[in-house]
Formats: structure tokens, sequence, C-alpha cells
């Protein structure tokens, strides 16, 4: 087996997995750092993300009013300590992928743009056109390459972290491109391998974001966090749940239901506004407006597309083509070619669809997971800065931020510890092949992967979507478990080594279960409804209001071997906002007004 | 030991492959037709060095009907280099900005175009009254 | 959707290199509808029918670079090719040309990253400031220089379509000249001069001859043909000078 002895190992080469390395890189350019990632950097996930990135910018604006936005918009189960850092930091983060290169769109006076976003009080949502993600991914990608002590492992598979002495002294991987075993020693680890959202079915998300990282943690007895929050979004493309960002919006776009109508109105997110106004209509956050797409149809109000299912309608034609073509490139182009319709002349059918993972491995404010030596960032982590609902922008924001306050941890602990056993370490990696060779190398199973997968997806869907009920989140944990079971008995077409996908695909299957597992349970768990986890039982309906007394709570998913998860609950950090009720629109602007004058 | 043995395709007769490289041959191999007509040329600069008869004679054999042909056949494919050099012009030279914009590529090969067919016409005609 | 599922035969390259001497075509028959890509077709067949099918793809919006394959031909992102475009004829899918395959539609990329490494991708900066010296001013005309160039996702589909880098690999070829350019172009960067050297090696723009497919076949209009040929002057305006003025020219 190949050995590389690095001191520290970043799993994920996506922005925050970047940003991580980067920031090791320049604390201290003896250290050496592994970037593993099972993807070229560039193909990551952050790559797809459209809008922007948060941060204070505007003289208008204030890092207090970003918190407010941030804390209520995740319905007080943030960690306020953590969001307190984090708009703080964010526009200094943001300021430094301007020096690197990344070409954020620009006023006419050079400086940096900012638009609006759904949820935030003022414009603060720093942005590329609508390719933000992709130019922040590939401005740190480039960057990195100038740093020599970064050595990158592309298309390396990670298959199990190594644990001795009670902290976390590597990884093991594929080489997907010859099948062979590497393992990596570090003397601390990170993980920034993204979300989870392909296990529901109709998601916005690209094929590798399976969740690899959250169950290598959660293996090892870290907590998976808060996994019962799971974001739709409000305009997804119908079928494929190609995205279309909540810029379209932010620039003026309506969303309007078969009659063409601006239903937002009917649900607190009013009065009409002609022209986009922060935390009004369209501009509401995404939980919210999800919401509001699912009663829509309970109310026979959407539009019944013969191929496409039940739709609203996203309306821009009033933008005119120009402002499009500059501040929505990418959505034009995908609306031409994946619908074949013209944004600027005709509507556009969407629906909500799954889009983002809250919850992930809990870390504490430094980044630091329960397992010493072991950091997360980005979607795979839960820091805390979500809460129950994610405000669009604060996440490519929080790739950064984050990222480099891990990196600088990270490097900090690698330099305090001394380096491992290597010859253990390395009977740990020849077992750990062996389990996972395994895997590929039995015969006699009957069980499809692709069925598996997708009836995984299917269930998810039915038990975890925008509204849940006690019975359907059971049927889904039933059927997981079931799935769990029949997952023993896989079999594996492909049986050589180089570029194996057939075997990669079933050990992602693995890692899946496991999440969706977590996710299931911890939202049965949670008796009650807030932000995106939305209930409609409880005696009297009990569940379907938000609960402070039982449930201002965390929710720790435990790995149990051969079993579901065990469910904790654990405090959440609060500093300075108490939970109030969660209002938008007219409603929403009145309870400000009333905090501010209480506070005088 | 690796497994990985990758395979590298053969490039013969690449240019068979694709309708566009096959465009692509066919203006680059009317460049020889340029250079064939600058060698006649040439030749004619030598003739008239050698004497009025050597001259003479070579203005006679431009006009026999098989050096009318050939003309013909260079002009055909003179004329299809240069619309075929203008049509790329687009990516060999550097963005033309005019009021602000970037001018479109179909406007760039359509004014140099038009600016090699009126110079063309301009050297017909100056030829043409020095002819008469 | 189940009522109009026709069925459109897709042919595939395969090459598997622990047991092929060389790639030979398979051919599968495949139900679809009209949404359906070029690349769902490829999953559905490795869903379906044979599991070793081996392919890259990850985001399914034309924006991540992984799923480039020759296509009748013709090298397109399968993720944005239409599988009804083609329907009743038969078609047929390769590993992007002029790149070695490691198996069926993966190829060898390994040439490519290098290059990408090869051309200093980052801003050295003109004048450094600090972060709290806020960002760099760029006017509308600035950023206009170098926009187009930051568009390349590195799918890698114009180096399947130039002659010039399947008869020379060594080419640095279109993308990276592309990348290269951006960050010549851009009003932060002071270092054009360090990668002019680069730019006229024997690896560098000289090896294009303007086939000009490259910017033909970019998913992302970078037009990297224009991104080289530029530089082609660039490189030359910059020998002269090296002649004229102990200043002028890089080295």
């Amino acid at each position: 087996m190949e050995i590389f002895k690095a001191d520290v190992v970043i799993v994920g080469g996506g922005g925050a997995g970047l940003r991580a390395a980067i920031a090791v890189a320049e604390s201290d350019p003896l250290l050496k750092i592994a970037l593993v990632s099972k993807v070229y950097p560039m193909r990551s996930h952050t790559v797809a993300a459209e809008g922007g990135a948060a941060g204070v910018k505007k003289s208008t604006d204030s890092y207090d009013y970003h918190f407010h936005d941030t804390v209520g918009g995740g319905d007080w189960l943030c960690e306020q300590d953590v969001v307190e850092y984090f708009v703080k930091q964010a526009p200094i983060e943001l300021t430094q992928l301007e020096h690197w290169g990344c070409p954020w769109s620009r006023t006419e006076d050079g400086h940096v743009n900012v638009r609006a976003f759904g949820g935030m009080k003022i414009e603060r949502t720093w942005f590329a056109a609508d390719k933000s993600g992709f130019h922040i991914l590939h401005t740190l990608f480039q960057t990195s390459i100038k740093y020599p002590s970064i050595k990158r492992f592309d298309e390396h598979f990670c298959v199990d972290l190594i644990e001795e002495d009670g902290r976390v002294q590597g990884v093991v991987t594929i080489e997907m491109s010859t099948g062979e075993f590497h393992l990596i020693e570090g003397k601390s680890v990170i993980i920034a391998t993204g979300g989870a959202g392909r296990v529901f079915r109709e998601n916005t998300n690209g094929g590798i974001v399976t969740g690899d990282g959250m169950a290598l943690a959660y293996r090892h007895g870290v907590a998976l966090r808060d996994m019962e929050f799971m974001q739709y979004h409000p305009t997804c493309m119908p079928v494929t749940g190609l995205l279309f960002t909540e810029a379209c919006r932010g620039e003026g776009g309506f969303l309007v239901n078969k009659d063409g109508y601006r239903y937002l109105q009917d649900y607190g997110l009013g009065p009409l506004q002609d022209k986009p106004k922060n935390k009004y209509m369209e501009l509401g956050p995404r939980d919210r407006l999800s919401q509001a797409f699912w009663y829509e149809k309970q109310k026979g109000r959407t539009f019944e597309h013969p191929t496409l299912g039940s739709v609203v309608f996203l309306d821009m034609r009033h933008l005119g083509e120009a402002h499009l073509r500059e501040r929505l490139p990418l959505i034009y182009e995908m609306a031409e070619t994946f619908m074949g319709l013209d944004p600027a002349k005709e509507l556009i059918p969407v629906r909500a669809g799954i889009h983002y993972t809250m919850g992930g491995i809990k870390v504490d404010a430094k980044c630091a997971a329960s397992l010493p030596g072991l950091y997360a960032i980005g979607e795979c982590a839960s820091v805390g800065l979500h809460g129950a609902n994610r405000l669009g922008s604060n996440s490519l924001t929080e790739l950064v931020v984050f990222g480099k306050l891990a990196g600088d941890e990270a490097a900090k602990y690698a330099k305090a510890v001394s380096p491992g056993n290597s010859s253990s370490l390395l009977k740990q990696a020849q077992a750990i092949e062996q389990r996972i060779l395994a895997l590929k190398t039995k015969t006699g199973g009957t069980e499809s992967i692709a069925v598996i997968r997708k009836e995984m997806a299917q269930s998810m869907e039915d038990g975890c979507g925008i509204y849940r009920t006690e019975d359907t989140m059971q049927a889904t944990c039933d059927k997981l478990a079931e799935l769990r079971a029949r997952f023993k008995n896989i079999s594996i077409d492909d049986k050589s080594s180089v570029w194996n996908t057939d075997w990669l695909t079933a050990v992602e299957l693995d890692y899946q279960l496991d999440v969706a597992q977590t996710m299931a349970h911890s939202a049965i768990n949670r008796k009650e409804s807030r932000g995106a986890h939305q209930r409609l039982d409880g005696p009297d309906g009990a569940y379907t209001k938000r609960d402070d007394v039982n449930f201002l709570k965390h929710s720790e998913a435990y790995y149990v071997a051969d079993g579901a998860p065990r469910i904790a609950l654990g405090d959440v950090k609060i500093t300075k906002s108490q939970p109030e009720t969660r209002a938008y629109g007219a409603a929403g602007e009145k309870a400000d007004q009333e905090r501010k004058a209480s506070h005088v | 030991m690796s497994k990985r043995k990758p395979y590298v395709r053969s490039m013969d007769g690449w240019w068979k492959k694709n309708p566009y490289f096959v465009e692509y041959m066919i203006h680059e191999s009317t460049a020889l037709f340029v250079a064939a007509y600058c060698l006649v040329l040439l030749v004619g600069v030598i003739r008239l060095g050698q004497g009025e008869a050597a001259w003479n004679g070579w203005l006679a054999a431009m006009q026999s009907p098989l050096s009318v042909l050939c003309h013909l056949v260079l002009l055909a494919g003179a004329v299809y280099h240069t619309y075929s050099w203008f049509k790329i012009l687009p990516i060999t030279m550097p963005p033309v900005i005019v009021g602000g914009k970037k001018m479109a590529p179909e406007a760039l090969t359509g004014t140099a175009l038009a600016v090699a067919a009126a110079a063309g016409l301009a050297l017909l005609a100056l030829v043409w009254r020095i002819a008469l | 959707m189940s009522e109009n599922h026709k069925i459109i035969e897709i042919e595939v390259l395969r090459y598997n290199p622990e047991s092929d001497e060389e790639p030979h075509l398979e051919v599968y028959k495949v139900p679809f509808t009209d949404d359906m890509s070029v690349l769902q077709g490829a999953q559905y067949i490795k869903d379906n029918f044979d599991g070793s099918l081996t392919f890259r793809w990850s985001c399914r919006m034309a924006i991540c670079g992984s799923c480039g394959m020759m296509i009748n031909g013709i090298p397109k992102l399968s993720c944005e090719t239409f599988l009804r475009d083609y329907y009743p004829n038969r078609i047929r899918i390769e590993a992007l040309a002029h790149f070695p395959i490691e198996k069926d539609l993966v190829v060898d990329l390994s040439g490519f990253i290098e290059k990408l490494e090869a051309i200093q991708p980052y801003i050295i900066p003109k004048e450094p400031k600090t972060l709290a010296e806020g960002e760099y001013l760029q006017t509308p005309k600035e950023f206009n220089a170098y926009i187009q160039f930051t568009s390349c996702i590195n799918c890698t589909l114009c180096y399947a379509a130039c002659p010039q880098f399947g008869l020379n690999p060594d080419f640095i070829g279109p993308a990276a000249m592309a990348l290269l350019h951006r960050y010549n172009m851009d009003s932060r960067d002071g270092a054009s001069a360090s990668r002019m050297e680069l730019v006229a090696s024997e690896e560098g723009v000289y090896n294009c001859s303007a086939v000009g497919y490259c910017s033909e076949v970019c998913p992302k209009h970078v037009d990297p043909a224009s991104a080289v040929n530029i530089n082609k002057a660039n490189a030359a305006k910059d020998y002269f000078l090296r002649f004229l003025s102990p200043k002028g020219g890089s080295k």
C-alpha cells in the first residue's frame, strides 16, 4: 500500500476544502497538506451554486442585521456565537476572494456589487453573475496551485478514517484510476465533503453529493446534528431538479400559480410588491416559499403539466432579455437548453426540490469535532450557522469563513501533536482495504445498487418531504432498515480495478443509507415544527407549532452498529436573540419596529 | 502493480473524421493556389528581364486556352482562400471594440470580405486602365 | 411519461484495460423520454444493463465540466445533449478524442491538469493590497477585458476538437491558454511577463494552426482560439521588443 505522510489531511476539494488547504499553507509553509477529492476539485458541487455569498457591504447594513436575519431565518436553532463570528468574518473573506481574482460583478464605479436575496433585510449578497459558486471554486482551485505544500490526491475516494490513541491519524483512499489503496497519514483531518441531497429523489445536487464525510465521521462516533432539516428550494426545474437561483427573484422575478396569481401574498409574505422588497413576497425565506408551494398544490392551484407534474411558474418576462442576459446568463441558457423556452417571453414551470443539508457533522465554534484532531466544514458540517433553515447565500460565505478557521485550527493542532505509530496505522489501513475489497469480490448477491438507491430516494421524499407526519416518517424509517438489510446482499457487476465506479457507487450507497437513517430518525423524534421541519400531526395538531419548551434543542444522531441511530438532544447557544415569532412581509417589519422600540 | 493501460487512439486520417477538419484542409490547401499564381507572376518578371522576345512569348503563353483555364482555377482557389481566411479572422485577431462593445464575428468577417472585394475591384480597374 | 417510451440505440465505445487489447463498440437499446439527455441514456445503461459502464458526471447542468464525450463524432457535454435530437437514428458515444482512454468513456486528464498548473493561474498582484484596504476597483472596461475568459469549465471539449493537440500532446492547448490570457488581462495582475516564456515556448501558441474548431465546440463561449491567437501576436511583439529595448519583453 502506498503511504503518504501529511501533517493535515483534507477530505473534499470543494470551496471549503480548498480554502482550508490555503489557510494551512499560509499559516505554515512547512506543514505538508494532503488534499483528497473524489473528483478534480473544480468539479466539486460548489461549482453549481448560483446566487452569491452574503457579507455586509453597504454602509446602511450592519453585522447586527445580518446576525438577526440569519438567526431568525434559522428559526432560532443557530449557535449564536458562531453566527456573530461569521457575520464579522464574512466581508473579510469575500474581499480575500476578490484579491485572489474572483470576478465579482461590479458597480459602474468599479466596486463590488451586491444583490437582494431571500430573508435578507438589506442587499448584501456578493455575486459573480449567476455563477458565483463556479467562480469562487475556480478562483480557490487556481489560487491553491500557488502553494507547493498542497499535495493533491485528485480522484481519490476516501473509504475510512484511521483512529488511534483516541485521535484521528489519517485516512484510507482508493486511487480511482488504479483501484489501489493509499494510506494518508495526518496529525489532523478536515472533512469538507459537502452535503447529502442525493438521498432524496428530486434534488438540485450533483451525483457526487452523497454524504460521504458525514458517514465517515458518524461511524467513528461523532454525532450528526440537526439532520432532519433538509432545505427545499422553491424554484427548481421539475423532474431533473436543476436549480433556478433565488437571484431570479432577487432580480425581480415573480412566482405565480396556474391562475397567474402571486400566491405568496396568502402566506404571510405580503402585501404585494411590484419591485423586489427585502423579506417580502418572493424574497421570503426558502422554507416558507416551499411550504406555500405545498399548500397551493393542496388547494388545486398548481398547474398540472402532462409530463412535468404539479408546477407553479417563475415569471421573469418583465425584466427583459438584456437584463436577464447580463445578470442571469446561466439561468437563461438553462431555460433555453433544458426546457426549450425563452424566459424573456415565457413563464418557467418550477417546483420545490431538495437543495441543501442544514445538518451535518457536529463541530464546535472552532470547527472541531468530538474526535480529537477531526474538523469539519461546509455543508457536511453542522457548525451551527444555519439552524433550522439556511438563508440563501450564507453557505458560500460559510465555505470561506470556516474553511479559513478550520485550516488555522487544524494547523495548530497538527503542530502540537506528535506523529503516530506508522506500523499500526498501516495495519489498520490493511484491514480497511480487506473490508472494502470484500464488497467487490463477494459473489452470489442479488440486489441491485440502482434499485436500492431509487427506493431510498423515493422513500425519503415520501416520508421526509416538505410536510411530515408520524406515519410517513415511520414508514421511511422502516424502509431504510429494510434497505440496510438488503444492502448486505448487493451484487457488483464490475470486478475490475481500474476506474471501477460500480464498486465506488456501492460504497457511496452505504454512506447514503447511514445518512438517510439519521435524517428520518431525527425527524420523527422532533415533535414540533421549526424551519424546514414541518409536521401536520400531533395531539390536536400540537406538532404543527414550534415548541421552544421541549425542542429549542439540536438533534444529535449517534451511530449504533447494525441498528437505527440513537437520537439525543443538545443545547442551543443563545447570546443575544431570544426566540420570537418568525415573521416576514408587513408583519415582519412591524415586529422589527417593536423590537427596536423595546431596545431603546 | 497498477493495472492501468491507457489506450491511445491513432491520429491517422484525422482530417477526414470531421467536416470541420475537411474544410480546414481545403482552406489550407488553397494557399497552394495562391503560391502557384505567385510563381506564374515571378516567371513573368524573369521573362521581362530576359528581353522583349521572352516577354512576348510569355504573354502569348498566358493567352492560350489552357492558361486561361488555369487562371480560372487559380482564381477560384484564391477567392476561396480569401473567403475562408476572413471567416476565421474573428478568432485570429484581438477583439475590435466599437462604441464600447465587441464587434460581432459576422460583422468582422463581412467587413473584411467587403474590403477585400473593394481592393480587388480597385486593382482590377487600375490594371484595366493601364491596359487600355 | 411512460406512455410515449421510445427506444433509441446507443452505441458505446467500450474499453476495459484489464481485458481488452483495444476499444470496441457495443450497442444498447434504451427506452427514453423527450427530456432525457445523453448522460441519462448512459446512466440508464449503467443502472439496467451493465454496471461496469464507466463515465464521469456530476452536476447535470453544464457547469462542472465532467461529462464531455464524443457524440456522433462531435465533442459535447452529454448532460445538455438530448436523445430526442438523434432519434430515430442510432447515436454513438465515445471517449473524448485526442486523450488516452483509461476505461470506456473516461480519459486521462492528468496532462491537462499539469498544463493548468504550469501557467501560473492565479493573481500575482501588480500592487499588493491588504484586506483592510478593501477590494481592488475594476472599471467596466477593465472587467470586460478578461471576464469572458473566466467562463471556462475545464471540460476539455476544446482539446478533443484540436487536431494539433492530438498530433502533439505537449501543446499547452486552448483551455490552458485561455486561462493564462484571463490572468494576463486582469487589471489586478502584474505577471504577464513571467507567463510569456511559456506562451512562446516549444509547447506554446505556435503549435496552433488556427483550425478554430475549439471555439466552435466550447459550451461556454470562452473562445479559446481567440486567446491563443492574440498571444501569438503578443509573443511575436515580445520577441522583437527584446532587441529594441533592454527593458522591453520578458527576459
